[in-house]
């Protein structure tokens, strides 16, 4: 038997409350918390925004941080979730115990970068700012401010579906013994950067949106960061997790395929783990932003999985907005809250059904949710599901393979350009014309080491890397600056991303399968390679390619780089 | 019109990424999309970039844009006629 991964407490801040408490009210009451933009600096106010009701300053208070203190708004409220979670499953002492926070985020300390981005050219003395894209430091910081200084800090940077990936590692840890508790979901605060962002990929609605509506027409960004605390076999077990998969759409790095394949392997993988039937599943919380594009690829996926008994769906981004790298742990304390307290929360907004399309529920109260499927999707196709179990399900655990069988059969690197020509073997001008140089070389040692092993696509994909896309992430902030929030080129925020390099090999190999990026300072690779072994070992991938890769910049421009690709197979 | 179809292909060009090209390698009648060209979803964000940004034309969508980005020729036309800059 495998351990029972129980849930044993849950903590939460987003639009719609600063605690699970406030957040139950909300639902229960059908009260949005989509509005005016009150606490984000942008000049683009017209946007409707689901922010937090507390100032950052208010919230290092609540934490004993001092105000001139530069911590970011990632950081302050993933540590309030996290305390609050903590205090839920009535832990006090952890000085006994392995612990891990594993934290989803892709905003990372942008907050606090893009405060500084002009200052810092030429101050001297606000160089120490964490202005070099590191999404690891905010766990560090969360860890710092909720009383976990020992834990061990670990960052999953997959774009939307980040906390959900998170909360599948932070399981894992627990299967595999390698720590007694986790704590694990995500924290996204609102920034200029992404706000603008994805206002140039035209996907932001200028009224409330309409999830799974004919007339939706985009999504409304929010913000929050929620965490649940996980632990083997408790006997205080809110929920259990039952099943997840994370799959690639391998399609478009910011469009999803017409059929939803990425999403229809994620819920599937995942049903498959519960091992439950698609009838089991009495609630789904979709993924559901309200763009044309995903909520007409998320119901052909949900027509793929449920034929035409498709269960209660709905989609709680119409309270909270799309909370970006957190969603996935918002919408899984909601979906708890809603198992707790037996009740379906109701998609706002909906009024006109896509012809032949998924419609909605508009809530309803009274029902027994034994499971729930809980649905997270990222820029690059990444998509996650989740299956929350109301009782523990007895299912088999695989048996796990030896370490002994796992070995290196190809590794490659490249750190200099004129290695890049070598590229025009595997890819068409056309096809590279927007890549960084970082993003070139990380697909060239790709594309050698499977050479070198002898494989056409990898089973799996696991990407490492510090900094991210450190050169197209500045001419974005700069971009920003320079033409003050208007006018700016997609291009260079829809590669900005930490997993784009994860998610581009996936589509030019095809490769549907597993597909995560860890961001965690110099530790990024050694998360890389434990994660290739587990899914070895677990018999899910015979073959895994892991990138690590990593950029210096140079006035704005890539001055040093270092991409490295190792296949790693068991025998 | 000449000039504007030249200053439209070199504006593309540079937004476009399309390093490789020259103004005279691309035809003004060509579909810049599909099976032409090859552009994808994100070029269409870039080109309402350019259209705003060059001669103060704002689509709302890209949807708005597919009739006007069908070719090079379209674009102009469309420049042409609506062009507050």
């Amino acid at each position: 038997m495998r351990g029972a991964i129980s849930i044993t407490g849950m903590g939460i801040l987003c639009a719609i409350g600063n605690n699970a408490q406030q957040v139950l009210v909300s639902l229960q009451r059908k009260q949005s918390g989509i509005g005016p933009m009150k606490y984000l600096s942008s000049i683009h106010t017209d946007i409707p925004v689901g922010e937090i009701k507390r100032s950052t300053d208010e919230m290092k208070a609540m934490l004993g941080i001092r105000r001139e203190e530069p911590v970011s708004r990632t950081s302050a409220m993933g540590a309030l979730a996290v305390r609050e979670a903590l205090q839920q499953a009535g832990i006090k002492d952890l000085s006994h115990k392995r612990v891990a926070l594993i934290s989803g985020t892709t905003v990372g300390v942008m907050d606090v970068t893009e405060q500084y981005f002009e200052r810092m050219k030429t101050e001297p003395e606000l160089q120490y700012l964490p202005h070099s894209n590191e999404c690891g430091k905010s766990t560090d910081e969360i860890a710092e401010f909720s009383g976990l200084s020992g834990a061990r800090c670990c960052t999953i940077c997959t774009a939307c579906s980040s906390a959900l990936n998170a909360m599948m590692v932070g399981a894992e840890m627990l299967e595999n013994d390698e720590v007694d508790l986790v704590i694990a979901g995500g924290s996204e605060p609102l920034s200029r950067y992404h706000l603008n962002g994805f206002n140039t990929l035209m996907i932001l609605d200028r009224q409330q949106c309409r999830p799974f509506d004919e007339t939706r027409a985009g999504l409304n960004l929010g913000e929050g960061a929620a965490f649940v605390v996980l632990e083997k076999d408790a006997p205080n077990a809110l929920a259990y997790l039952a099943g997840y998969a994370n799959r690639c759409d391998a399609f478009h790095q910011t469009a999803t395929s017409k059929d939803g394949e990425g999403a229809f392997l994620a819920m599937s993988g995942a049903l498959k783990m519960a091992g439950l039937q698609p009838q089991d599943i009495q609630y789904i919380n979709a993924h559901g932003t309200g763009t044309p594009d995903n909520d007409a690829s998320e119901s052909a996926a949900f027509r793929r999985v449920f034929g035409e008994a498709v269960p209660p769906m709905s989609s709680t981004k119409s309270y909270t907005g799309h909370t970006t790298s957190a969603a996935g742990a918002v919408e899984t304390v909601i979906c708890l809250l809603a198992m707790q307290n037996g009740f379906i929360p109701a998609s706002l907004g909906w009024s006109h059904p896509i012809p032949g399309g998924v419609i909605p529920s508009l809530g309803c109260s009274g029902v027994n949710l034994e499971y729930v499927l809980c649905n997270s999707f990222g820029f690059g196709g990444n998509d996650s599901s989740l299956i929350l179990s109301k009782h523990r399900l007895e299912t088999q655990s695989p048996s796990l393979a030896s370490e002994d069988g796992i070995r290196i059969a190809a590794r490659q690197m490249v750190d200099n350009v004129e290695q890049l020509p070598l590229l025009k073997d595997y890819l068409s001008p056309m096809d590279t014309r927007r890549m960084s140089t970082l993003m070139k070389a990380s697909l060239l040692s790709a594309f050698l080491a499977l050479k070198e092993a002898g494989l056409e696509h990898p089973d799996a994909i696991i990407t490492a890397t510090s900094r991210g896309m450190l050169e197209l992430s500045t001419q974005f902030l700069e971009d920003i600056s320079a033409n003050h929030e208007e006018l700016l080129k997609p291009t260079l925020f829809m590669q900005s991303t930490h997993n784009t390099i994860g998610s581009a090999i996936a589509i030019r190999t095809q490769c549907h399968g597993y597909n995560i990026t860890y961001s965690q300072g110099e530790q990024s690779a050694f998360w890389a390679q434990r994660d290739a072994r587990i899914r070895l070992r677990k018999g899910q991938a015979k073959n895994v390619l892991v990138c690590a890769f990593d950029e210096e910049l140079s006035e704005g421009k890539t001055a040093v780089f270092r991409a490295e690709s190792t296949i790693y197979t068991l025998d | 019109m000449e000039e504007l179809i030249f200053n439209l292909k070199t504006q593309i060009i540079d937004a476009l990424n399309l390093e490789d090209m020259t103004p005279e390698q691309i035809d003004n009648d060509a579909p810049l999309f599909g099976d032409g060209l090859g552009l994808d979803s994100i070029d269409a964000l870039e080109l309402i970039v350019i259209l705003d940004k060059h001669y103060g034309i704002k689509l709302a969508s890209p949807a708005e844009g597919k009739e006007v980005f069908k070719s090079i020729n379209c674009i102009a036309d469309y420049v042409q006629k609506h062009r507050t800059k």
